[in-house]
């Protein structure tokens, strides 16, 4: 029988043992789902002779889930909107940039060059920017209002099933907006009658679930649902795929205002290769590579020098909204502590109910 | 042991110490270290305090149980509770069906050529072979809008226009009977198979109306295996997290779902590990109650899965 | 007469039942093969979502996650299993309530709790130690853990079956315990063996809560890719790889059939 406890003891060991890697010339990216050019990761590959290895995430609670249940000394690269940064460098999730080794970092707009959310650039240099609305089937709704009414009055629709978004914050800010609160509302008061709003929607026959950005899309081409919330850049992206299920569906920002986001490049606390991260983020930062990811993704660049690069079709609405459009647009408020704390058992309520 | 070995029997009994060691430690050291230890410690979390951000940290205290139960910065909210109450209410509609399906099934196959049995509970059993995940995501394909099924429903006027049968709590039920059936089938089975036929007889001569007959001869010899299903079913389908997840929709959240989601989007890990402790406990009174009851109808042995 | 009946609706019944538990699966099956990307109308035969599926790195490589964590923790677990399979029986007159509860705790854990607990335990120690960071290592430790008692419990009732005499026998046949495992025990168990084995591959292919929580990054298994690609919204292709996993168990109930009838013979 000792034999037999030997071997045991020997697989133990081995599944032990198992599972860690930091293997060199390997990045491991932790991005958004159809959120990057392949051709890029291709470039990139090819630069510095690695291996790009992608993992997805459809919304920032999953990301921060998976950052915090070990991803944190898994990834290289994530790619948070700008209202989860502070929370993941006041966590210590993430480490401070160097930026000796990112020269690119001079590219990017002013604006960017000293966010809100993470002034001086330490931890974040951004991605890409965008906003979300609400993407609806235009045959349903032949002169639908340029309105969250779409989803939140029974009156406008009282029978197309639609979708609200999975993530709370998102959610939360549509009913604040819908009743003249703003997008980025706070307060008690406020979140307090959104989360009535919402349970009162969610309980309307024709609610049909939370769903994230990018699932939303692919639901409203197959007629699962005939209203919900997604991104520009994904709506353009998924439109010119496949022009014939997108034929009808639009995307529109309501006039009540509605969310602009910033999607930041940082580096998690215990990343297996922060050298090889920082060349990636330099890599991204480039005027060519920049306008590149832009033209294949749709989204719009904070990069300054990528813009002679760009398509035109990025100077239009929806990829750059009108001016009109660009007043109504807010940041998603970044909470912590007792906020953070009473939001989600708004949310939770919400859910529940 | 025998007699013979009376001589070398204090030597005998250590090294039977050291064999049952040897061969009982490595798994049970396993089961220790890997399950024992943390459950130990999700249940240390569901007394720790919510950080800023969601992490668990000192000091100790209730307070997670005190949002468990509905009371939070805003006062009390009924949310949780109707969380528990669909999951309590789901367990016990999805078992009694479960039931209603099974029973006449497991009957019937007892019914056929013995040769066909072991095909017919095959058949029976091998959807639940394919994983859950692929099970459910086909229930989604048929109940989706614009699915047969739907239009039906639609026209039935069970469900408004435009919609679909997914997502909704009746997704979800159909989707717990639809996963839990084979747990059902085969242990009423094993228990129709070893019926006393002769006092199905006996009966049938006692009583004049069939179901008499069957309440009387049948139902009480079928209880252990009814029994032993019900706990197969049923605390599984409390702690339920994929079904509600995919087929309800937002709408039809359950205990599962709470505790899964402290753990990832509201990252409230003391909360959830306070969910948790609900869900073991309700286990265990399940497993209690089921073994008192089986016990006392004499059911013996089997009912103790 | 009445009885005849009875016995017709009971079959009526029993075609229903299959009805319903075989539609989903050959709706998932039938969907795989359109032409369009329509989850309601089939509009012609087409082999483009199995196309898409070769060419996806991701898929093949959960492909070999899931062999991976299906073999190697099977493997385990038929070890560490089967000794207390048979220390348990060894020892049956003795008090072992400990040991059984012990190995009924994963049993009867839901799933959730049990993947939860570990998953936080995990990042707890990684965090502290360094050891145990979440990914194939650590599934495959959990998988093990909930596939021990089942092939405990089939090799102990497999032995509660035997004839006590045997055992003597053996006892005077081979003199070293070794010997006894190999010339005796191991040929005696080998069916219950096999079948605690693809018991425990079966568990642990059907597993999904479990593997969820207790994944890292590199680690997905198909049934993770497929909860992935249900979020993401891409269902033909998910159809297609359902479908071929769907065949596989097909396969394994033929054969777990033909198994069946050649040990009856």
């Amino acid at each position: 029988m000792t034999t037999i406890t030997r071997i045991v003891a020997a697989l133990g060991g081995l599944v032990l043992a198992g599972g860690a890697h930091a293997e060199e010339g390997k990045l491991y990216l932790f991005n958004w789902t159809e959120y990057m050019d392949p051709e890029i990761i291709e470039a990139f590959e090819e630069k510095y002779n690695v291996e790009v290895v992608q993992n997805y995430f459809n919304s920032l609670p999953e990301m921060l889930a998976k950052l915090s249940a070990g991803g944190v000394s898994q990834y290289d690269i994530i790619v948070p909107s700008n209202y989860y940064v502070p929370r993941l460098i006041e966590t210590g999730l993430v480490q401070p940039l160097d930026h000796a080794k990112l020269p690119n970092l001079g590219n990017l707009k002013d604006q960017f060059r000293d966010p809100s959310f993470d002034p001086g650039n330490e931890y974040s240099a951004a991605y890409q920017w965008g906003t979300t609305g609400v993407i609806y089937n235009s045959e349903t709704f032949p002169d639908g209002p340029k309105s969250w009414s779409l989803m939140f009055d029974p009156d406008v629709n009282s029978s197309y099933p639609f979708a609200l978004m999975g993530d709370g914050q998102v959610s939360i800010g549509a009913a604040c907006a819908h009743l003249g609160h703003g997008y980025d509302c706070t307060g008690v008061d406020a979140w307090k009658e959104a989360a009535k709003l919402l349970i009162d929607t969610k309980n309307r026959g024709n609610f049909s679930g939370f769903v994230d950005g990018t699932p939303s899309l692919q639901q409203l081409a197959r007629g699962v649902t005939h209203v919900a919330l997604s991104y520009n850049g994904d709506y353009m992206n998924f439109k010119n795929e496949d022009p014939e299920s997108f034929a009808n569906i639009e995307f529109m920002i309501p006039d009540e205002g509605t969310e602009m986001w910033v999607d930041s490049m940082m580096i998690p606390a215990e990343a297996p290769n922060p050298d090889l991260a920082h060349k990636f983020i330099d890599f991204i930062l480039d005027a060519e590579i920049g306008a590149q990811l832009s033209n294949y993704n749709y989204y719009s660049s904070p990069n300054a020098a990528a813009e002679p690069y760009l398509d035109e079709v990025l100077t239009k609405p929806p990829v750059q909204p009108t001016e009109e459009d660009m007043a109504r647009l807010r940041f998603t408020p970044s909470l912590k502590g007792q906020e953070l704390q009473t939001f989600s058992q708004l949310w939770n309520e919400v859910q529940a109910r | 042991m025998t007699e013979t070995n009376m001589a070398v029997r204090s030597r005998g009994v250590v090294s039977e110490t050291r064999h049952l060691l040897f061969s009982v430690m490595p798994g049970a050291v396993w089961i220790i270290v890997f399950l024992v230890l943390p459950s130990i410690y999700l249940m240390a979390v569901a007394f720790m305090t919510n950080g800023p951000y969601g992490q668990p940290q000192m000091p100790l205290s209730l307070e997670s149980f005190r949002q468990l139960a509905g009371f939070g910065f805003l006062g009390w909210s009924p949310g949780n509770l109707y969380t528990l109450l669909r999951s309590l209410w789901q367990t016990l509609l999805s078992t009694v069906l479960v039931v209603i399906v099974a029973y006449p099934i497991a009957y019937y196959i007892t019914t056929c050529r013995e040769k066909w049995r072991p095909i017919m509970l095959l058949a029976v059993v091998v959807p639940s072979w394919t994983n859950q995940v692929i099970r459910t995501f086909g229930w989604m394909n048929l109940l989706a809008p614009g699915t047969p099924l739907s239009d039906a429903a639609q026209a039935l006027g069970l469900i408004a226009p435009n919609m679909g049968l997914y997502p909704s709590n009746f997704a979800v039920t159909l989707g717990l009977v639809y996963n839990f059936l084979p747990f059902m089938v085969l242990p009423l089975y094993a228990a129709f198979e070893k019926l006393d036929t002769a006092q199905v007889q006996a009966a049938q001569d006692l009583y004049a109306a069939p179901v008499r007959a069957f309440w009387h001869a049948v139902f009480p010899q079928t209880l252990p295996g009814l029994l032993a299903g019900t706990v197969l079913v049923a605390i599984p389908a409390f702690g339920m997290y994929v079904i509600p997840e995919l087929l309800g929709g937002g709408k039809g959240m359950m205990l599962g779902n709470l505790v899964a989601n402290q753990f990832a989007g509201s990252a409230n890990w003391p909360l959830g590990a306070a969910g948790a402790i609900l869900m073991l406990i309700a286990t265990f009174v399940g497993l209690y109650a089921m073994r008192r009851i089986g016990k006392r109808l004499g059911g013996g042995e089997e009912v103790v899965i | 007469m009445k009885k005849r009946t009875l016995q017709r609706g009971l079959t009526a019944f029993w075609w229903v039942t299959i009805t319903f538990l075989y539609l989903p699966l050959l709706v998932v099956m039938l969907f795989s093969f359109n032409a369009s990307n329509s989850a309601a109308n089939f509009t012609g035969f087409s082999l483009r979502w199995y196309e898409r599926l070769m060419g996806n790195e991701q898929i093949i490589s959960a492909f070999w996650n899931s062999l991976v964590l299906a073999i190697v923790s099977s493997v385990v677990a038929l070890a560490i299993g089967c000794l207390i399979g048979y220390g348990m029986y060894r020892h049956r007159h003795r008090k072992l309530g400990w040991l059984i509860v012990l190995i009924y705790l994963p049993i009867v854990l839901p799933d959730i709790v049990f993947g939860i607990s570990e998953m936080a335990f995990f990042v707890s120690i990684h965090r502290h130690t360094g050891l145990l960071q979440p990914g194939l290592g650590t599934m495959i430790i959990a998988h093990v853990t909930f596939q021990i008692p089942f092939v405990a419990l089939i090799v102990y009732s497999r032995l509660v079956g035997l004839d006590a005499t045997l055992f003597e026998a053996a006892k005077d046949l081979y003199a070293t315990p070794f010997k006894r495992a190999v010339h005796f025990l191991i040929p005696t168990l080998k069916p219950a063996l096999i079948s605690a084995f693809f018991l425990s591959f079966t568990l642990s292919v059907d597993d999904f809560v479990i593997s969820f929580f207790t994944a890292g990054p590199e680690s997905a298994t198909l049934p993770i890719y497929i909860w992935g690609a249900i979020k993401k919204g891409v269902s033909p292709e998910i159809n297609a790889i359902a479908t071929l996993m769907i065949g596989a168990v097909a396969i394994a109930a033929v054969l777990s059939l033909m198994f069946n009838r050649q040990g009856r013979h």
